[in-house]
């Protein structure tokens, strides 16, 4: 099926899990899944070191991202912080749709992060949805790292934000592939 | 059998070697066959050293001529070789060797090669003869020989820029000091009436006492100028970058020392026992050299001159740590007097070896790059492996880092420094304080210096295309690897150096240290029990044990999955050009701001056009630090000499009459004077 | 300085605690929107595939496609069709498989063939 103008095979684009490490966090049910989170909570469920990038953003998520970091949200209070060098860090924050310009320096930060890493694409423009066919950008997060975790909004608030590292972490269950986005009583 | 006779050996095998280089040294093989006797010659001189350091002082054997019997000129020749001496002849021996391994693969086998060696191996002689000179005119003789042997060395390639000038630096400044020696030692003759250097010491009470201070004073000027004192260091940067490697670390690791042995035998053999004055100017004279000297480094690019700097340094604290032991005997303490004057020996040997190691690996380094100056190189740890771990020892032994030989005679010197309070007198305990917290700030420096001089040549990335594509094969290793093995056993030997060197103080000063050097256990203690203690070799051994058990750790508990290893972070930087590393001059920055009222630096910007932003055209950035001793202080004497010389020139007129007119005056006056 | 201290004391804790209680201003956040099946037809879904900027609406035969990852809340959707358009209300909508975020809405029966 076609969305957006682009081919995507029928289960969506971008890799169903990215399998470098084996601990990334299938969305898929059972035993395997349980414990892959357990893993994932193990290791980065108190204690996560997340490195923002920024390919080409309007700057307005990472206005969002910032707020994390202030008292009302304080994203310090679960156990997560920020940091300037991939070498510390255990989570990627993309945003923006990974301009071209921008390549050498995404290969480059990923590369620097040492294993076990998680990628987390938020904003529509990561997600595919803003540029997908502008000549300049990739457009899609997924086409250049191996994303983990896809957080959405334009721009996402930070409680989603909060939500969407919970997820990453697995310390909370997505929800999504439960919603319908139905009106009339049934789950939205 | 005596020292004596191994420094005859000595002699012989580099006697030997200069024949050798005059008649074929213009050969590889010829080289090759001259290095041969030279480290013969420079074993015997090691071994005959570190024998007399703890046998005592030889008989004066005289050659020549009837024996000295009181008579101002002596003998022709007085040879003794004292424990003092033996410091420096062990020294000289350690370097020939070394400097005989690396020879025949850094030089170029040519015209001039059999010559310079030649001088080399002469000059290596005339220092020899001046430490196991018993008497006055054996030593002098001597020493001029010494001078213009250097000279000749220094001027290995005169065509080149700088040779002449640097080369006449030296001549002039070593001969201006020459005069001086010769004016002190003929007032102690004259005043004790023999020229032999034992008999002096036992009538110096003789001398009266503006004699004597005049005496010492001509003497710490004289020394000082061939030593590297400041103001009288001048000819050091400018020679040591223009002379071979080789010729570089003659120069800086034995020359400047024979300068310090002038400085020692008069103030603890020929003249012990002066006023405290004389200890707290050779003290603070010792400070200010070597502040002085490595704020000058710090501001070099060039790899020779920022060492020829900090050999001033170096001689500072050498000549710091004399000081102090004759304000210790000045004020009564025989035990902290022994004790600095051990602790100046030892550095003087320490520095010895790694600052000839560093001039060599730097000569290394010339050769292989084509460049000295630091900001040309970069990343020569990867193109020249085996000279950066000998430079690398080196660089630990001159930072004064622990475990290796610098740190311990640094420690010493220190730790003598301190007990200025056991002088009992205030000012003078503040005055020892003040120079050792000049010294505190010199070993400082010192350390940021080095890491710079390591660092901006030897790590990071290459900053020019011959430091990328420089090669090792070929290049001399076993002479720098050598001297490296000497720091190490200096520094894990040094119960046994220091027993050794204690040997031979109490021969100069009468005072035994013994235990209050020593107590057992591989320890060391300065001059006082209950003060401080220290164990080079305990230290040695829990610093490499305390590196190697994460090492092993690592090693046995890391992940037995396959690691990937990727590029430096380089905050994702498109291209990384190695300009964007620090270079030698902006990493001092800091210092020359801070000491700005010292270098009086002056900048001077040229750009191509007005705009501030300069976007049209290249910007021409100059600065530059004033050499303050040159000009303030050489070139008014200079002139002052040329005036001189100006109002002189009419006597010269060439007028044949005047000159009978001279002859007929002379005359005149003689029979005058011969009839009064 | 004992101001501000007795002013903070008055307004007391403002840190979210999420996710262990909601937070009050999670009300009031602009969501994606949710449809009502029984008001789309394919009038109206053309309506408002041509009213969303971003190109996360678009219709298949009978069935309206929704990217919720491209969906930036901007709410002309519901201004196009008010009928058929609700605001969600749903915040958390982070995922680890991209296709979860693309939902299929079933169109109602009534002028199909338009």
């Amino acid at each position: 099926m076609t969305l957006n103008g682009k081919e995507v095979p029928a289960d969506g684009p971008g890799p169903a899990s990215s399998a470098e490490d084996g601990l990334t966090p299938a969305s898929g049910t059972g035993e395997v899944a349980r414990e892959l989170r357990q893993r994932i909570a193990g290791q980065f469920g108190r204690s996560l070191h997340i490195r923002t990038l920024d390919t080409g953003s309007c700057a307005v998520c990472e206005q969002e991202i910032r707020l994390l970091a202030a008292p009302h949200y304080d994203l310090h209070r679960l156990g997560f912080f920020f940091t300037p060098a991939p070498r510390h860090a255990d989570l990627l924050l993309v945003t923006g749709p990974m301009i071209r310009a921008m390549d050498v320096a995404v290969h480059k930060t990923y590369q620097a992060m040492p294993g076990p890493k998680v990628v987390v694409a938020t904003g529509a423009c990561a997600l595919g949805g803003i540029y997908p066919q502008d000549p300049f950008v990739h457009g899609d997060a997924g086409k250049v790292l191996p994303v983990d975790v896809w957080i959405p909004g334009c721009p996402p608030s930070p409680l989603a934000l909060l939500h969407g590292l919970l997820v990453a972490v697995g310390r909370l269950a997505e929800k999504t592939p439960g919603l319908t986005f139905l009106a009339d009583g049934e789950a939205r | 059998m005596t020292p004596l006779l191994l420094a005859y050996g000595a002699a012989g095998g580099w006697g030997l070697a200069a024949l050798i280089a005059v008649a074929a040294g213009h050969t590889r093989w010829g080289m090759r066959a001259c290095c041969v006797p030279s480290a013969l010659g420079g074993a015997a001189a090691a071994a005959g050293g570190a024998w007399a350091l703890v046998s005592g002082n030889t008989h004066v054997v005289t050659l020549g001529g009837s024996a000295a019997s009181g008579s101002v000129v002596g003998g022709p020749l007085q040879l003794q070789l004292t424990s003092l001496a033996g410091v420096f002849v062990a020294l000289l021996g350690v370097v020939a060797v070394a400097i005989a391994l690396y020879a025949p693969r850094y030089h170029e086998p040519g015209r001039g090669t059999g010559l310079y060696l030649a001088a080399y191996n002469l000059a290596l002689l005339a220092c020899l003869a001046v430490l196991a000179a018993g008497g006055m005119v054996t030593f002098l003789v001597a020493w001029g020989s010494m001078s213009l042997l250097c000279y000749l060395l220094i001027l290995r390639h005169p065509g080149r820029p700088g040779v002449a000038r640097g080369a006449f630096w030296f001549l002039a400044l070593s001969e201006i000091g020459f005069v001086l020696i010769v004016a002190a030692f003929v007032i102690l003759s004259a005043k004790t009436h023999v020229t032999e250097f034992g008999a002096m010491a036992a009538r110096a009470h003789l001398v009266p006492g503006g004699w004597r201070d005049a005496a010492y004073l001509l003497a710490l000027t004289g020394f000082g100028f061939k030593a590297g004192l400041v103001p009288l260091h001048v000819w050091l940067p400018e020679a040591h970058p223009v002379a071979p490697a080789d010729g570089s670390a003659f120069l800086s690791g034995v020359v400047v020392k024979i300068g310090i042995y002038g400085i020692a035998l008069f103030a603890f053999r020929l003249l012990p026992g002066g006023g405290g004055w004389e200890g707290l100017l050779t003290m603070g004279a010792g400070a200010v050299t070597a502040a002085i000297g490595i704020l000058y480094a710090l501001g070099e690019r060039d790899i020779k001159r920022f060492l020829a700097y900090s050999t001033i340094e170096n001689i500072g604290i050498i000549v710091t740590a004399f000081g102090a032991a004759m304000v210790f005997h000045a004020y009564r303490q025989p035990a902290l007097w022994a004790f600095l004057l051990l602790a100046g020996l030892y550095h003087v040997a320490n520095h010895g070896c790694y600052k000839t190691l560093l001039f060599l690996e730097a000569g290394v380094v010339e050769r292989t790059t084509g460049t000295r100056d630091m900001d040309r190189l970069g990343g020569l740890i990867h193109r020249l492996p085996r000279s950066a771990v000998i430079a690398f020892a080196g660089t630990l032994g001159i930072a004064a880092l622990p475990p290796l030989n610098g740190f311990v005679s640094e420690w010493l010197i220190f730790q003598g420094l301190f007990q200025g309070f056991r002088t009992g007198s205030d000012l003078i305990a503040i005055l020892i304080v003040v120079a050792a917290a000049t010294l505190g700030l010199t070993s400082g420096l010192a350390i940021y210096a080095f890491v710079r001089g390591f660092g901006i040549p030897f790590l990071g990335m290459p900053r020019t295309r011959r430091a990328a594509s420089a090669r090792e094969a070929g290049q001399p290793v076993a002479g720098p690897g050598l001297l490296a093995l000497a720091c190490v056993a200096l520094a894990v030997g040094a119960p046994v150096v220091l027993a050794a060197l204690s040997r031979a103080v109490r021969t100069v000063t009468g005072v035994g240290l013994g235990r209050l050097l020593l107590p057992g256990n591989l320890t060391v203690i300065p001059a006082h029990a209950n003060f401080s203690a220290f164990s080079p070799t305990y230290l040695a051994v829990f610093l490499v044990a305390a590196c190697a058990v994460p090492l092993l750790i690592y090693l046995a508990g890391r992940p037995r999955a396959a690691s990937t290893s990727v590029p430096v972070w380089d905050g994702g930087i498109v291209s990384f050009k190695p300009r964007m590393q620090y270079s030698a001059m902006t990493f001092s920055a800091p210092t020359r701001v801070t000491f700005d009222a010292l270098y009086r630096p002056s900048v001077s910007v040229d750009r191509a056009s007005d705009d501030p932003a300069g976007r049209s055209g290249p910007v021409h950035y100059e600065s530059q630090v004033t050499p303050v001793f040159e000009r303030y202080l050489y070139r008014p004497v200079i002139r002052a000499v040329e005036w001189l010389a100006d109002v002189i020139r009419p006597l010269q007129s060439g007028d044949v009459n005047l000159y009978l007119f001279y002859v007929f005056a002379v005359v005149l006056l003689a029979y005058v004077l011969g009839a009064v | 300085m004992p101001l501000w201290f007795a002013r903070g004391l008055r307004r007391g804790i403002v840190t979210a605690h999420y996710p262990a209680r909601p937070d009050d201003s999670s009300a009031s956040l602009p969501t994606p929107p949710a449809f009502r099946p029984a008001a789309l037809n394919r009038q109206v879904a053309g309506r408002l595939c041509a009213a969303c900027p971003n190109g996360a609406l678009r219709r298949e035969n009978d069935v309206l496609i929704f990217d919720v990852g491209a969906c930036t809340a901007c709410g002309r959707c519901a201004d196009a069709a008010p009928e058929a358009v609700v605001p969600s209300g749903q915040f958390e909508l982070a995922t680890t498989a991209r296709s979860a975020l693309i939902k299929r809405i079933p169109l109602a029966g009534e002028a199909a063939g338009e």
